[in-house]
């Protein structure tokens, strides 16, 4: 299973949707505290497990999340530590990058994700408690979500319904928005301390994922969120990033400060159904490729990039 | 803000308790929106992603009473919202208490009698939010409990603080008051004994004797204090004595004790360096690590090799840590360096001065170059949903070919082997299949029948414009224009989301790109119609 050593600390790790073979990682030096970032996409060379680097970007910042464009190929958003969001076009080399800055954030932007279905705009949340709404080809954003009372670590588009979406914050609570509607739908306090990843299920559209300090996964029903439908233990640290599988309906991948990555079947009692313990730092970031079905990638602090298929070792040569 | 959302219920509070009971179970878009369209009106089901419960008066009293108390009342309000989200609170419920708090007095004096009890553990419950969220971003969940304990300590601190500066005044008064009566003393007697000694001189011969003794019993009372001082200070100098050389052998030995430490540390790091590449030779990644991370790691070698080793691992997750106590996992040390590097001030020396402003600001957005491929829960439901229908064949085999097309068997490529990321174990493989050809429904007969919501926007070409346009002319929507394709597909999509969709597209943007997706859209959207009025 191949390997790539990044010069600096894993944030994380996106496969194109576009592409097999590509996917993008974001960078930040020192850890995030305080340096340089650097966004690399890399290709899967078809014969031999190899990763290979197609393009690298630099910036003054470290870069926390990226997210593909689902309606071009090339183009790439950056969610950066100084509070600007960035869009790449990998199709240019790095002298002409990055192709728009966009600075609206007033602290550090900690997730960026793309529409799925509309396909036209992608939302990015930050530290200064809100959540924006861009389109690629606007200057400005489009609208301005801003309720959660803490840092908003996640925020992850609906994959049926276009104009929905969920955020995860440091006030301990999810947030369900509707773009049409002025304020969140819906307030689900979800565990007791923060919040740092949220995604939703594939299948069923009214399903969420929430991944958290307290060392746990909770999946939620909007339909009845007072209680979840399970909770999911089993990591010794906080959970970084949580992903639903977008080809197994009960799949999902976590991967935390406790060094692993770990998949669960959450209908199931024993819920965990795969560890990974590859990394030798914190993981801090994981995907799920969405073409190529069981194929995941993680990254972490200690400046490896894995990229295996489930079931096999990540170190395996 | 906050403020967002408060303007909307206020707006309506205009006619207050009918509408807020209205708000609180339909879909605020209605309202606020109140535009025009007839299509609007059959959106009395509320979307899933709202909350459609009613207000639990309980839940609002409670609220009030917390609002109300002086302490909360001096907080900003976001946190007050904070806090009663955090309690389950619905949005409808905090803002009706928010609006009854500012209500008269005496409803307020009323019930302050019977708060006491509430108010104290509410003002507890305030005192460990605010330290919460001040020691965040990091998780501080020690933060809650340490709280009450340090309060106690603070009393029992006062206890020391007042016994210390009792003595402590004591002494001083004591110390005052001796060396005024000494002060005062001596010149009483200085004074006393020259009286007696004037008295002597008179009656001469007598006192004569006297005298000098008075006097000599005066020095000598004297010297014998000095030398007692004297003494006294010779022994406390000698202490002092002890005491300096007592700290000069102590750090001596403590120089010796971090000699032997870093002798050891040198020791262990040797040791893990020559057990190190033993073990990782699986790992084939990690044997070129640079220098400085081999120094930098050295600490952490026993955590990974532990890791590495299985029955270690399994022992550990037979035993999960209970939720709710988030350790703070251990930061490598590293991190921890230029953390202080940072907390004094420093910039660690690796950061380069990077431009990354874009250099064309107006650079043009580049053509996509390939069509958005559908996405596996998608095609899953098309397929379904074809799959019963004559009509759609050709459109089904587009489908089916876009499924295997993005399934395991791809060979889109002119290699004649399968990528190796795409060979799976054979488990994986067969479950896999099934996942995707019979869709995840196959799987559990018990789940619930699909919610078709609506379907995603689809790749696959127009196929038939016309037959669309036939098809959809008999079918009853909103807008009474069915003619051009822009229109067909705002028209389609609507229907398809079941109505749920308010199309406020001028307020989301991009009302081009929508257009433009939207000719592509047809067809599956067409298949989706067809199937379910087939």
């Amino acid at each position: 299973m191949p390997v790539f050593k990044t010069p600096f600390n894993g944030y994380s790790v996106k496969f194109s949707p576009f592409y097999e073979s590509r996917l993008a990682v974001a960078t930040a030096q020192n850890f995030g505290i305080l340096g340089n970032g650097r966004v690399h996409v890399l290709d899967l060379s078809p014969a031999a497990p190899a990763l290979t680097e197609l393009v690298a970007f630099d910036t003054a910042d470290g870069v926390y999340d990226l997210a593909w464009s689902e309606s071009h190929d090339s183009l790439l958003i950056a969610a950066v530590a100084d509070g600007s969001v960035k869009i790449y076009d990998t199709a240019l080399p790095p002298t002409a990058n990055p192709i728009r800055s966009l600075h609206e954030h007033t602290r550090e932007v900690h997730s960026a994700d793309y529409n799925p279905t509309r396909r036209d705009s992608f939302i990015t949340s930050s530290w200064d408690d809100t959540v924006k709404l861009w389109t690629v080809d606007r200057p400005t954003s489009v609208r301005t979500f801003k309720e959660h009372a803490y840092c908003v670590y996640n925020a992850t588009w609906n994959p049926r319904h276009s104009d929905v979406f969920c955020s995860a914050s440091g006030d301990c609570t999810l947030r369900i928005w509707d773009v049409r509607e002025m304020g969140s739908t819906m307030i689900i306090p979800a565990h007791e301390f923060e919040i740092l990843a949220c995604d939703w299920n594939k299948y069923d559209d009214c399903l969420i994922a929430s991944a958290s300090v307290d060392k746990s996964i909770k999946i939620w029903d909007v339909r009845n969120y007072r209680v979840p439908i399970a909770v999911l233990n089993g990591h010794g640290y906080a959970v970084r990033k949580v992903k639903f599988s977008p080809h197994k309906r009960n799949l999902l991948a976590s991967c935390s400060y406790d060094m692993t990555v770990c998949l669960w079947d959450f209908m199931v009692e024993d819920a965990l159904v795969g560890r990974y313990d590859h990394h030798t730092e914190f993981a801090v970031g994981v995907d799920m490729s969405v073409l190529v079905e069981g194929l995941l990638a993680s990254t972490g602090w200690d400046e490896l990039v894995y990229v295996w298929q489930q079931g096999m070792d990540p170190r395996a040569v | 803000m906050a403020t967002q959302s408060p303007p909307s219920p206020s707006s309506t509070a205009g006619n207050p308790p009918t509408l807020a009971a209205e708000t609180s179970q339909q879909a605020t878009g209605v309202q606020q929106d109140g535009p025009p369209e007839a299509a609007e009106q059959p959106i009395s089901s509320p979307s899933v992603f709202v909350n459609s419960e009613p207000m639990r008066e309980e839940q609002v009293q409670n609220a009030v009473k917390f609002l109300s108390h002086p302490k909360v009342r001096g907080s900003p309000v976001i946190y007050r919202r904070s806090f009663l989200e955090k309690k389950g609170l619905t949005k409808e419920e905090i803002d009706e208490a928010f609006r009854r708090v500012p209500d008269p007095p005496p409803s307020a004096q009323a019930t302050s009698a019977n708060q006491d009890g509430q108010v104290k553990s509410s003002s507890s419950n305030i005192q460990s939010q605010a330290p919460t969220q001040a020691l965040q971003p990091q998780p501080a969940g020690a933060a809650p409990t340490a709280v009450s304990p340090a309060s106690t300590m603070m009393m029992s601190r006062f206890h020391w603080y007042h016994a210390v500066l009792a003595v402590g005044l004591l002494a001083a008064s004591g110390a005052g008051t001796a060396v005024f009566i000494k002060k005062s003393l001596i010149p009483r007697l200085k004074s006393w004994i020259r009286k007696v000694v004037l008295e002597e001189e008179d009656d001469s011969e007598n006192k004569s004797i006297a005298k000098p003794s008075l006097a000599e019993e005066a020095a000598a009372a004297a010297k014998a204090a000095a030398a007692a001082a004297s003494d006294v200070a010779k022994a406390s100098q000698e202490l002092l004595n002890s005491k300096n050389e007592e700290r000069r052998y102590f750090s001596e030995l403590m120089n010796l004790l971090d000699v032997q430490l870093q002798e050891m540390k040198s020791m262990s790091n040797s040791i893990r360096k020559l057990e190190g590449p033993s073990n990782n030779s699986g790992r084939t990644s990690l044997v070129n690590q640079e220098d400085h991370r081999d120094s930098v790691t050295g600490v952490k070698q026993p955590y990974a090799n532990g890791k590495a080793d299985f029955d270690m691992q399994s022992v550990r997750s037979s035993s999960p840590p209970a939720p709710g106590e988030p350790s703070v996992a251990p930061h490598p040390k590293s991190y921890m360096e230029i953390m202080a590097m940072v907390q004094r001030g420093e910039k660690p020396p690796n950061i380069r001065d990077i431009n990354d402003l874009p250099p064309n600001p107006n650079q043009q957005l580049p053509n996509p170059r390939l069509a958005p491929k559908a996405k596996p829960w998608e095609v899953g439901q098309a397929q379904i949903a074809s799959g019963q229908v004559i009509q759609s064949q050709v459109s089904a085999e587009g489908l089916n070919f876009k499924v295997q097309d993005n399934g395991l068997n791809h060979q889109s490529d002119d290699d004649s082997s399968v990528p190796w990321w795409q060979r799976k174990n054979v488990k994986i493989t067969e479950v896999g299949e099934d996942e995707i050809k019979a869709g995840p429904y196959g799987v559990r007969t018990n789940e619930p029948p699909v919610q078709r919501t609506w379907v995603p926007p689809q790749p696959p070409p127009v196929v038939m414009p016309e037959a669309a346009e036939a098809i959809r002319r008999p079918k009853p929507s909103g807008p009474t224009e069915q003619s051009t394709s822009h229109q067909l597909a705002s028209q389609a999509s609507e229907v398809a989301d079941e109505l749920q969709r308010i199309t406020k597209i001028s307020e989301v943007g991009g009302i081009e790109e929508i257009k433009g997706n939207g000719s592509v859209q047809n067809s599956s959207e067409i298949q989706e119609e067809q199937e379910t009025h087939a």
